[in-house]
């Protein structure tokens, strides 16, 4: 157990970064991105998959630098609000704003298989956005947050478990 | 001694399996600075024989909680935490 590796979370006006040991709660989490203004929200449920190349994967262990991790991951909340922004000057946030609220939460520590270990959820006035958000969120999350997922194996020692990379 | 001249050095996903620890105080070699780029080789040298050459090549490292993008520009003072960053696999 890393003691760097502990619950965490970062809130603006622009969405939430979570970083939980607990069970990820989607309804909670659809609900914290709702606006009257959102028609739409689109939503990225992870859950840990029970094979890998033909090996039985009997748990999944998720570890964080957390306090880096956080960071990183409103820094991709940030940055996907930036690209959906028009680059006009002066614009006002109500008549302009694409994207309304994202959140992220990734769950740590052991996570059973066919448990969520990540959601993301997204409002957007229309459609389009929160899909096209959300996909670019996860696929930002997947490439850049601090964030070590550990696979075990059936009949494998529990020391030979492998630590995965995303690239 | 003083305990500045000691940085803290994390260890996550395969570093920390092939050191068995998740962090260890580590004293800088000398009261100079130091790069940031000598850092594997005195882990290293601190840990042989377990593969930890070989993973720390293929890592980042972050220093105060932000990752570093050009090791040789960064100078290590003593107090420091550094964090070696194994290719993550988030998601």
């Amino acid at each position: 157990m890393s003691s760097a590796s502990v619950d965490a979370r970062d809130e603006t006006e622009l969405g939430v970064a979570v970083l939980t040991h607990g069970p990820l709660n989607v309804e909670h989490i659809v609900a914290s991105v709702a606006d009257d203004g959102a028609g739409a929200t689109a939503v990225f449920i992870g859950t840990t998959r029970n094979s890998f190349k033909g090996k039985v994967v009997t748990k999944l262990e998720y570890q964080a630098y957390s306090k880096l991790a956080i960071k990183t991951i409103a820094d991709i909340i940030a940055d996907a609000h930036a690209s959906f922004t028009p680059l006009t000057p002066h614009t006002h946030a109500q008549s302009s704003q694409r994207l309304i609220r994202i959140a992220v939460h990734h769950r740590l520590g052991t996570v059973p298989v066919g448990e969520p270990s990540i959601v993301i959820a997204v409002s957007s006035p229309h459609r389009k956005e929160s899909f096209v958000a959300c996909e670019m969120v996860l696929e930002e999350v997947k490439k850049k947050v601090q964030i070590w997922k550990r696979e075990y194996y059936e009949g494998e020692r529990e020391d030979d478990a492998e630590w995965k990379a995303n690239a | 001694m003083s305990a500045n001249t000691e940085i803290t050095v994390l260890y996550f996903a395969g570093a920390s399996t092939a050191t068995g620890l998740t962090s260890e105080r580590v004293r800088l070699p000398s009261s100079d600075p130091l790069p940031l780029s000598s850092l594997s080789e005195l882990l290293v040298s601190l840990h042989p024989n377990n593969g930890l050459e070989d993973i720390l090549r293929t890592c980042q490292w972050s220093v105060e909680a932000e990752m570093v993008e050009d090791t040789e520009g960064v100078m290590l003072k003593g107090g420091e935490e550094v964090a070696v960053i194994p290719p993550v696999s988030g998601g």
